[in-house]
Formats: structure tokens, sequence, C-alpha cells
């Protein structure tokens, strides 16, 4: 009897070590809705009171029945959504790929983990949910790893959606069209960017790629609509790739010294954008000049810069919060705690900047306009 | 030479002698497995290379960088099996010696005597206790770094996709850029995610099946003549049950490059004790484990 618990217990702890063998896979996912932020971290979504910093709900999925091993753990990477109906789409980026819309206001505060309702799910897609969907005229467009950008008709009331159209970005006999960041719109073309090297250009009155250009570097971030009405994207090429929205006839517009992860920020003809190695660039798209030679914080930059009032704000893996002048002063801002890592665009709202963490005490810390720490959460 | 004239010679327990080389080999495995796992990041982030330069050689096909790399793992550590495979068969055998029956019924009472008795056997003998359970220790830092080096090179996830570009510069082999997106699929499975075949409308998770039963044929192949007054071989069953149910139920959730490097994993395990002339082809027949 004692042998058999013995081989029960090294199974189960072999079965434990191999599951956590992998450690984390994504950084958080960061969004804000009028006074209420939406953090997914790692299994769950938390909705936290931005005035009273106090949790209001976390949503980690539903039961998907019994399984022996969780090596499946639910994951909610991706930056929660909030569509015109005032539900809130939240992606699981697991392997049973589901898409979730949830009441943010049912759910029963005097439960001791309130959890909001779920008002339907989509379960079509093949692929995993790293990109936030985009919502245009009560169509939500929902991008997958799959290469498809699912659309899904808001309106309809079904509990379970289906998807109205899917629009095939890849090329045919293409396999890896994953597609990781939100899709912006012009009101009449929807843009995405693929990790398969190549950025399109959807027609929203037929849903048929208009044009599709190809690159030498995958595109993990997405496109951002300049000040001088042209689309810009970096590549994991070192490039910051300029295209003509009508037609994607394209140029290089600037090459970096490392991978371009993020997607770049407009601010007037100002273009802000970070790479992984760790520098911060701004760069006049008027002018198609850099406004100052690129500026080194620290460490390697995956997130985009957040441009508050007269700074640029950068989120580095070493934790730091950097702030950066018109001129391309460098200052740290905040420090995270030892080893945490800030890969997470950082959020403004309600007068806070709002950082999420991976590997810290605490998921999310609130900043001043002095990057003084005003609260932080941790989860509870 | 005791002398019975000394009584306090007499009495005082023979220590075992120790065989240099064994404790040297012992002490070399301690040592790798505490570097290894002091430096695991390091063992990863060779795996990862190998991978990657596996996958590019072979054509951009991710499944056939991992048959490629579990061979090479199997080929590497061929020596290590094969020393545990002689091991666990010494240990097996000497649970049918008479000699050792005959100090266990004799010293059944005295637990240091008998202890001293038995080190004299695996001395005569040159069985090395540990024979059959460090080679097997030493494969465990390769088997929890091939879980991360997989899922990183698949780069699945962002972070992934990260950590694979630093693995690759802590080596300086290659601009990992020009390969992302890495080609995951094989015969039409995505090796990053785990594997289901609609078959009649039910999804089923074939190459988690496969997992399980090449481990169970694996283990069962493997496994030497049961003998009733073996717990070992007791425990050796057991096993064989638990384990193919284990990495079936690991299989289904994880992605399939690591469900193919269990197969094959498996395959070439029948197959070194094949050539070693140590399959019991009989153990998967029913009713057939009388040897």
């Amino acid at each position: 009897m004692q042998k058999k618990k013995s081989i029960i217990l090294f199974v189960l702890l072999f079965a434990l070590v191999l599951s956590g063998c992998t450690g984390a896979v994504a950084w958080p996912g960061l969004s804000t809705s009028g006074d209420v932020a939406y953090l997914a971290h790692t299994s769950t979504v938390y909705a936290v009171d931005l005035k009273t910093h106090n949790l209001l709900w976390s949503f980690s999925g539903e039961k998907a029945g019994f399984t022996l091993f969780n090596t499946n753990p639910d994951m909610f990477i991706v930056p929660p959504v909030t569509t015109t109906d005032g539900l809130v789409v939240i992606a699981n980026a697991n392997n049973r790929h589901m898409l979730y819309a949830v009441d943010p206001k049912n759910f029963s505060a005097i439960d001791k983990a309130p959890t909001p309702a779920v008002r339907w799910k989509f379960n079509q897609a093949k692929g995993l949910w790293i990109a936030p969907p985009l919502e245009i005229d009560g169509l939500l467009f929902a991008p997958n790893s799959d290469g498809k950008i699912y659309v899904l008709d808001l309106n309809d009331g079904m509990p379970e959606k289906q998807a109205v159209r899917t629009i095939e970005v890849s090329q045919p006999g293409k396999n890896e069209s994953r597609l990781w960041a939100q899709p912006i719109t012009d009101g009449e073309r929807l843009f995405i960017t693929s990790l398969d090297k190549a950025v399109a250009a959807v027609d929203l009155s037929t849903y048929e790629v208009l044009w599709r250009v190809d690159l030498n570097g995958a595109v993990p971030g997405g496109v951002v609509l300049g000040g001088d009405g042209a689309l810009y994207a970096g590549s994991l090429a070192k490039k910051l790739e300029r295209f003509d929205p009508l037609t994607g006839a394209h140029q290089t517009a600037l090459e970096t010294k490392g991978w371009i992860w993020g997607t770049p920020v407009a601010d007037g003809d100002n273009l802000y954008f970070a790479d992984v190695d760790g520098y911060v660039y701004s760069y006049n798209t008027a002018e198609q000049r850099l406004n100052w030679e690129p500026v080194r914080p620290d460490a390697s930059i995956t997130a985009s810069p957040l441009v508050v009032g007269d700074q640029i704000l950068i989120a580095t893996e070493s934790g730091g919060i950097y702030s950066i002048s018109a001129d391309g002063k460098v200052s740290l801002w905040f420090q995270g705690k030892e080893k945490s890592k800030a890969y997470t665009t950082p959020v403004f709202a309600e007068g806070l900047t709002l950082v999420a963490y991976l590997d810290s005490d605490y998921y999310l810390v609130a900043l001043d306009q002095n990057g003084k720490a005003v609260w932080t959460f941790s989860g509870k | 030479m005791k002398n019975p004239s000394n009584p306090t010679q007499a009495q005082r327990p023979e220590l075992p002698q120790v065989n240099p080389r064994e404790t040297l080999k012992t002490l070399a495995v301690i040592a790798v497995l505490v570097l290894a796992f002091m430096n695991f990041n390091s063992v990863i982030d060779l795996l990862v290379n190998i991978l990657i330069l596996i996958y590019q050689f072979v054509g951009h096909n991710f499944g056939i960088a991992i048959i490629l790399l579990t061979a090479l793992i199997r080929l590497a550590t061929w020596p290590l099996n094969a020393q545990q495979m002689k091991g666990a068969k010494a240990m097996q055998d000497l649970q049918t010696d008479k000699e050792w029956m005959a100090i266990q019924k004799k010293y059944a009472k005295d637990r240091e005597k008998l202890a001293q008795e038995q080190m004299r056997i695996y001395r005569e003998r040159g069985i090395n206790v540990f024979g059959s359970c460090l080679p097997m220790l030493i494969q465990f830092p390769i088997l929890f770094a091939l879980i991360p080096a997989i899922t990183y090179a698949i780069g699945s996830y962002p972070l992934s996709i990260l950590k694979l570009s630093k693995s690759l510069a802590a080596f300086g082999l290659q601009d990992v850029a020009a390969l992302i997106p890495l080609n995951s699929k094989f015969l039409g499975i995505d090796m990053g995610l785990p594997e289901r075949t609609l078959i009649f409308g039910v999804s089923v998770p074939i190459l988690a099946l496969i997992v399980g039963l090449t481990t169970f044929i694996q283990t069962k192949l493997t496994m030497p003549p049961a003998n009733p007054n073996d717990q070992s071989a007791a425990t050796g069953k057991m096993m064989g049950y638990y384990m193919p149910i284990m990495l079936f139920m690991f299989s289904i959730n994880y992605a399939s490059g690591l469900s193919v490097y269990f197969v094959i994993s498996n395959v070439l395990s029948i197959v070194q004790y094949a050539m070693m002339g140590k399959v019991n082809w009989r153990n998967l027949l029913p009713g057939g484990k009388k040897t």
C-alpha cells in the first residue's frame, strides 16, 4: 500500500514538474473603459475600480469539464475590449480558443469572488487568441492566430455566436499567418498586420483583401495612421515601414537597431516607437526624419510608448517606467520591484498611468503625474 | 585479516570497500545534475539552438526537427540508458539469486548485518547500487529543459518568441528574425497546439493516444520477467499502467510537438532494448509473462 502511494506521489510530482516547466509565455493585457481598468493576467481577468482601486469582479473562464492534470489552464493575456453595448469581450488564449462577452454590470457584489455573467461566446477559431478584436458599426472583427479575421454580429442576440464572415488574410498555401495585433480602420478599410511578414488592407464593404504587402520580417505589432495620412508598422526585420492606405504602395521609412515589437504611436506629425534592443525613436512623418537620436533607457522594450501631455512614457523589460521629454531627455519615472518586468503598454485613465507587471508582487500599479505609486493591485 | 585476539577488531562490523571507479562515476553524475539545474537556462538555450539548427537543416520542418532532436538525445544518452538497463537487470537478477535470498532470510532481523552482506554481494559482482537510477536522473534535466525549449522554439506566444531570440543570441548562432514565424505544421498538425482529429464528428486526440499506447508498449516490452517474490517488478508493473495514463493526459493538453517527442523517444527506447536483446515480446501477449 505504501509503495502504491509512493508511485502515485511520484507520478503526480512528475506531472507537476512537467506542467510547470514552461513558465510564463505571455505578458498581461491591460485596457480601461471609463473608470474601470481591465487586466488580463495569466489565468484571470480582473476589473478594478480606478476610483476606489477595489476589485469589482474577476473572470477565470468557464469550467471545461474534468481534467486530470490541468496542463491547459485558462490563459488571459489579450487586453479586454468594451463594446458599444456595454459588454466586455475577453479572449482566452489557451487551446480551447474561446472568446467571451461578459456583462460587467451583472455580477453579485456580495459574493466573495464576484463573477460577471457571460452573455455570449464564440469558439469557431482554430488558433490562439493573441490580438484584441475591434468593433466597427455593431460588428466585431476578431483576428486569430489561424490567419483569419472572424466577423461577429454583436446585435444578433445569439448566446453562441457564429461568424457572419470569415476573412482569410493569409495567402493560399501559407500556414503561418498569425494575426497578433488589433486591426485599425479608416472607416472604409480595415488594416491588419500578420506575423507571416505581411500587412494587409480589407475592404469593409466587400470583406475582400484589397492589398497585401509582404515584408522581410514578421509584424507582431499593429499599424498606425500617421499625421501624413500614411500607414506605419514596425517589423522584426528592424524596419519602420510606410504604406499608402489606398494602394499598399510601400517603402521603408527607417532602419532601426532592433526588432520593432509594439505598435508605433502617432501624435501629430510625430511617431513614437521602440525596439527590442531598448531604443526609443521619435520620427517626424512630415519631414521623414528622426527628431532626435534614438535613446536607450535601460532594457528591452516590447510595449508601445504612451504619450501623456508633453512627455513620452515607456515601459521596459527591467520593470522601469521612463519619461522622455519632447527633446529626447530620458529620466527614470518609476521603478518596479526587483525582477519585475513591464512588457505591456501602459494606459492612461482618470489622471493615472496604469502599468501592468509580470513577475512582480503586484500585477498593476497606478502612478500619479509625477510617477509616484498611488496604489497597487495584486489580484485580491 | 581479522585478528581474533583483538576483540575490538573482531566485533567491528566489516565496512564495505569503496569502489573508486563507481564512486567517481556517481559523483560525476551528481555534479552534472547539480550543474544542469544551476544553469537550467543554459540547458534550455542549448536545446533551443540545436532544435533551430536542425529545423533549418531539414528545410523548415518542425516535426522532423523534433524527431531528429529526440534521436540525437537518445543517441547522446545511449551509454547512460545502456548502463541503466544493465543496472536494472543486475538488480533484477539478484532477486532470484540463491545467495541473495539466503542472506535475506538469515539476517531478516539484523538490518545492519543484512546491509553489510548486501554491500558485499554488490561489490563482489561489480553492481553499482545507483547504476539503474542515476542514469535515469541525469536525463531529467534534459526532459525538463526540452519542454520549454520546444515551447519557445515553436513561438506560439509573444514571450516565447522573445525567449527564443534570447536563446539564439546567447549562442550567437543566427538571426532568428528571418525564421519567424516558424513553420510549426507537421503532417497537417500544428506542433504548437494539442492535436485533435475529427472522426465522425468526434474530436479524438490521436497523437495523445499514440503516446499512451507507445508508453504502455515500451514499459511492457522492457519489463523483466515477473517474479512473484520480486517487489521491484510489482512496482514496475504499476508504473507500466500509471505512466501511459499520465503521459496521455499530459499530451491531450500540451503542444503536440511534445507528443512527438514522447512517441519517438518510446520507439527508440524499444529499439535500444531490442538491440541489447532485452525486449520481452511475450509481455505483450495475454498470459505470456512467464518465460
